[in-house]
């Protein structure tokens, strides 16, 4: 690891609360022998992680599935795109939704060939991160500015621990270089929700992403 | 030379006889960029001339390019190159879709597929990555293309990407597509996968393409290029007044406005004004429902769409829930003539009980539209439907069909304007039932069979455009000799929009006779619409910059519906586009230096390439008189207006001559035959096909 990303890091560590919470350790641990037998990991600490300055929703409705989204995610974080490595996770459902084809009735489920709805799953910056949780290098950290659940490369095995064990497979191991990658948030840019050409993906505080979606509920009742 | 970026590196083969799946490198194809310029250059090396469209010596080439799945704007096209069955000579052609399968096959690590000989049974090619099998396809042989695709993806996963073949496909009817996602079809080669036995060819990718620029730069080369975009087919002004804009056009595609909504979104989405500068909005741009479906269109509308990495979604995705009463699901999606050329079989228009006229327009359409994707009928460009008009108007129909089999066609319905017409019409085309079924071959073949006589192809109605068998499509009505030269180069209707893009961009004409002028060297390049005047070199070196682009285009590949960014909508640029971008684009991705001129040479080395095929499958250098000539309706319509008067398209014949003979000088190619000559073919590092040309006497004295 280099100099200036440990001091990096370490200024990370430091702003943040790092609690000994023995018993969630055991089940952090014995957690980890379920998602990867044969994997050990001596890791103790488990960190508690602040709220992320904001999160990335996605209005479905607006979502026309050209993917523009997943190719600027890994333009802009990879050098190289592609569908797999994207943190904005659309195309995986695109064509017949989340149930699939092997879904009851997928005519009239969600995705292009049905009624058309999109789903994208998107990274929560969740306030227990299981991604990070599992990790058995540590590897995943806080980022001072953002917020953001990053993985530090230099710590990162590539054991896909994190992508099993979000609940949504975010993370995800880049099979060239081997490291898991994850929303960074664009160390607070976001490329996907600056090239979304109808507007469909956005990046707002918790408050507005709740309020948006009571808004969103108000309508349908009426 | 490594590819160290753009393409994937290596080229697929699958022998579907002995089951052999092999590789190419890439590399050795890159002078011809790939797309397009991968399979002519494959079609040259190894399908002997003479081969028939459905013989087992040809081979279909699925072919991307260094740009297709890099991100960059609209670079989601596949080009389809193979012998083409309702072309008299079986010439070399292409075909291309959108949507998303060829993003997946470069994922996938591949530049192309060549398909060859053929397989004894049915089956279909499973690609996931570097595991590639040829499997059984009994289960759907014999179904539609919606029930083919649901079935490979349930086999591979909902993250693949399927394309496939129809009944029609299946039953080599020549007017037939090749079919991905929900609305994206390849017109003309569904029939050679029939004939391979070959029903879909699902692929599935996990890889990635490199690019060869600094991460942050490619994003803001992109982010330019959004900066300068139009809306559908690069039309840069909106179509009705609004207060951001200097100009409007009623026929412009920027449609969306104030009180135009997507109806049908949970909640309705209102288009409103998309102002150039706010690139979050380009989606909303264009709301093509109101185009393809009519004056009900909006309210149909759940969404639109398109294809992989375009912010301009020209697909519009409609629910129909009246559908259901001919059994068909109320989710349709198309565009342009995918709506358009269904419609047009029901000449006498729609009627449906119960329903509004605009409102029976949306469900004849769409249900048309279901049909002929579900079969994987093609419609040559709407011709099927002149075809029917012509023959069943003329009693073409009575003289040649069995008596039993023309009273057992449901005419009623046609003549009422029944849309459910279409579900016996459609079914006898795919399934090649009886003679009527001959409309699928294309008019060429139905003349030969039905002897139309000289009417049929001189008729101005029939929009027949050369005697080789294909409609206009942005013809002598897209800038008098420019639209007329274009349309006369290929073996199909012309697929090309960068003439008809900059034509129909709404900009005043001094605006573009300006553009005219810095790319051709000539204000007179560019005409006043349906006011032409005589041929002039700037005309012939916009023709030929025209068709370089597009053959471009299809080959990095980018779909020539948007590209090139010949004019912009940005009144401080003085509405300029930038025509280096695909170089800037090249040189990004690949890594490789590229000049917006040699690049253009290597485009012009791909036409030319295809110009020899012809000549080489035809057995003539005599292009000018075998392959170039128009029907006539083009010299003779009007009667009471000259040529080159205000208020008509019309051409003149020594005119016409005059420009096929500067359009030859532009290209090289001899200005008395217009074949390729051993000097061009040598400066455009094409040897070997002068070589090939020569022992086979077909080169020009």
């Amino acid at each position: 690891m280099s100099d200036e990303k440990r001091t990096i890091l370490d200024k990370t560590m430091n702003r943040r609360e790092f609690l000994r919470m023995s018993g969630l350790s055991a089940i952090g641990v014995s957690t980890l022998s379920w998602l990867l037998p044969g994997c050990t990991s001596n890791k103790e600490d488990v960190a508690v992680f602040e709220t992320a300055s904001g999160v990335l929703i996605h209005e479905s409705p607006r979502c026309t599935g050209c993917l523009l989204c997943e190719s600027s995610c890994t333009s802009v974080n990879d050098g190289k795109v592609g569908q797999q490595l994207a943190r904005v996770k659309i195309s995986p459902n695109y064509m017949y939704g989340q149930n699939g084809v092997s879904g009851p009735n997928w005519e009239n489920g969600t995705g292009e060939m049905g009624n058309f709805k999109l789903n994208a799953e998107l990274c929560r910056q969740c306030e227990q991160p299981a991604c990070a949780l599992a990790c058995p290098e540590n590897a995943i950290f806080e980022a001072e500015k953002s917020g953001a659940r990053e993985v530090d490369p230099e710590k990162c095995v590539g054991c896909g621990t994190c992508e099993r064990a979000c609940p949504w497979g975010i993370p995800t191991v880049d099979t060239e270089t081997n490291v898991a990658t994850k929303c960074v948030l664009c160390h607070g840019y976001s490329a996907c929700v600056s090239v979304c050409p109808t507007g469909a993906l956005h990046f707002v505080s918790w408050d507005e992403a709740i309020r948006k979606y009571e808004d969103h509920f108000r309508t349908e009742e009426i | 030379m490594a590819l160290e970026g753009g393409w994937a590196g290596k080229i697929l083969r699958v022998n579907l006889k002995s089951g052999e799946i092999s590789h190419e490198k890439t590399e050795k194809y890159i002078e011809y960029i790939g797309g397009m310029g991968l399979g002519y250059k494959i079609m040259w090396d190894e399908v002997p001339a003479g081969t028939k469209a459905f013989d087992e010596a040809n081979k279909i080439v699925f072919g991307v390019g260094p740009l297709t799945g890099s991100g960059a704007i609209s670079s989601g096209r596949t080009n389809i190159t193979s012998l083409l069955a309702s072309n008299p000579f079986h010439g070399v052609s292409d075909s291309h879709m959108g949507g998303h399968f060829a993003v997946e096959l470069k994922y996938a690590g591949y530049d192309g597929i060549i398909i060859e000989g053929k397989s004894e049974r049915p089956v279909w090619l499973k690609i996931e990555d570097e595991k590639v099998s040829i499997e059984d396809a009994t289960l759907y042989w014999g179904h539609g293309t919606f029930q083919t695709i649901a079935g490979v993806t349930a086999i591979m996963g909902g993250d693949s990407q399927v394309a496939a073949i129809g009944q029609a496909g299946e039953n080599q009817v020549n007017l037939s597509v090749i079919r991905t996602g929900l609305s994206h079809s390849a017109g003309g080669h569904g029939g050679v996968m029939g004939s391979k036995n070959l029903k879909a060819i699902g692929v599935k990718g996990t890889g990635a393409v490199h690019i060869n620029m600094e991460n942050m730069e490619w994003y803001k080369l992109n982010q330019f290029v959004l900066s300068i975009y139009g809306a559908n087919n690069q039309h840069v002004v909106p179509r009705t007044p609004q207060p951001w804009a200097e100009y409007d056009h009623p026929g412009s595609r920027w449609t969306a406005k104030e009180g135009l909504y997507w109806e049908q979104a949970d909640p309705p989405i209102e288009t409103g004004v998309c102002k150039p500068e706010d690139s979050n909005k380009i989606g909303y741009r264009t709301m093509k429902a109101m185009l393809d479906l009519g004056a009900n269109g909006p309210k149909y509308t759940v969404r639109m769409g398109g294809c992989a990495a375009c912010p301009i979604r020209c697909h519009s995705h409609v629910k129909v829930p009246q559908l259901s009463k001919y059994g068909v699901d109320p989710y349709v999606a198309n565009t342009c003539m995918g709506f358009y050329a269904p419609s047009s079989i029901m000449f006498k228009g729609f009627n449906v009980d119960g329903e509004s006229k605009d409102d029976a327009t949306v469900i004849g359409r769409s249900l048309g539209s279901h049909m002929a994707d579900d079969y994987g009928v093609w419609c040559n460009y709407g011709q099927l439907a002149r075809d029917l008009k012509w023959a069943y108007e003329k009693g073409v129909l009575k003289r040649v069909l069995p008596s039993a089999e023309y009273n057992s066609i449901p005419w009623d319905k046609l003549e009422s304007g029944d849309p459910s017409f279409y579900l016996d019409f459609y079914r006898r085309i795919a399934m090649k039932e009886g003679e009527l079924s001959r409309l699928g071959e294309g008019a060429f073949w139905l003349d030969k069979r039905w002897n139309l006589g000289e009417e049929y192809w001189t008729y101005k109605d029939n929009k027949l455009w050369t005697k080789v068998g294909y409609p206009v499509h942005h013809s002598n009505e897209s800038n008098g000799q420019v639209g007329a030269l274009i349309s006369s180069m290929f073996n199909r209707d012309a697929q090309c929009h960068t003439h008809q893009n900059l034509i129909g961009s709404g900009l005043p004409t001094d605006v573009q006779k300006e553009v005219a002028e810095e790319l051709w060297g000539s204000k007179n390049a560019i005409d006043e619409p349906a006011n032409y005047t005589p041929m002039n070199r700037g005309k012939a070196k916009f023709a030929k910059w025209s068709i370089v682009r597009n053959v471009l285009h299809d080959s990095l590949t980018l779909c020539n519906w948007m590209w090139p960014m010949t004019v912009s909508p940005l009144k401080d640029r003085n509405y300029r586009g930038d025509t280096s971008l695909e170089a800037q684009y090249y040189t990004a991705v690949t890594g490789k230096e590229m000049s917006e001129e040699k690049l253009d040479q290597a485009a012009e080395r791909i036409f030319t390439l295809h110009r020899a095929l012809t000549v080489k499958q035809m057995g003539t250098t005599n292009m000018r008189e075998e392959h170039d000539q128009l029907t006539g309706w083009q010299f003779d319509m009007d009667p009471d207006k000259e040529p080159f008067t205000a208020g008509t398209i019309k051409l003149d014949r020594e005119d016409y001559e005059k420009a096929l003979t500067m359009l030859y000088e532009e290209l090289g190619w001899d200005s008395k035959t217009g074949a390729p000559t051993r000097a061009t073919l040598e400066r455009l590092r094409l040897k070997y096909v002068a070589d090939e040309l020569e022992t086979m006497g077909l080169l020009p004295a």
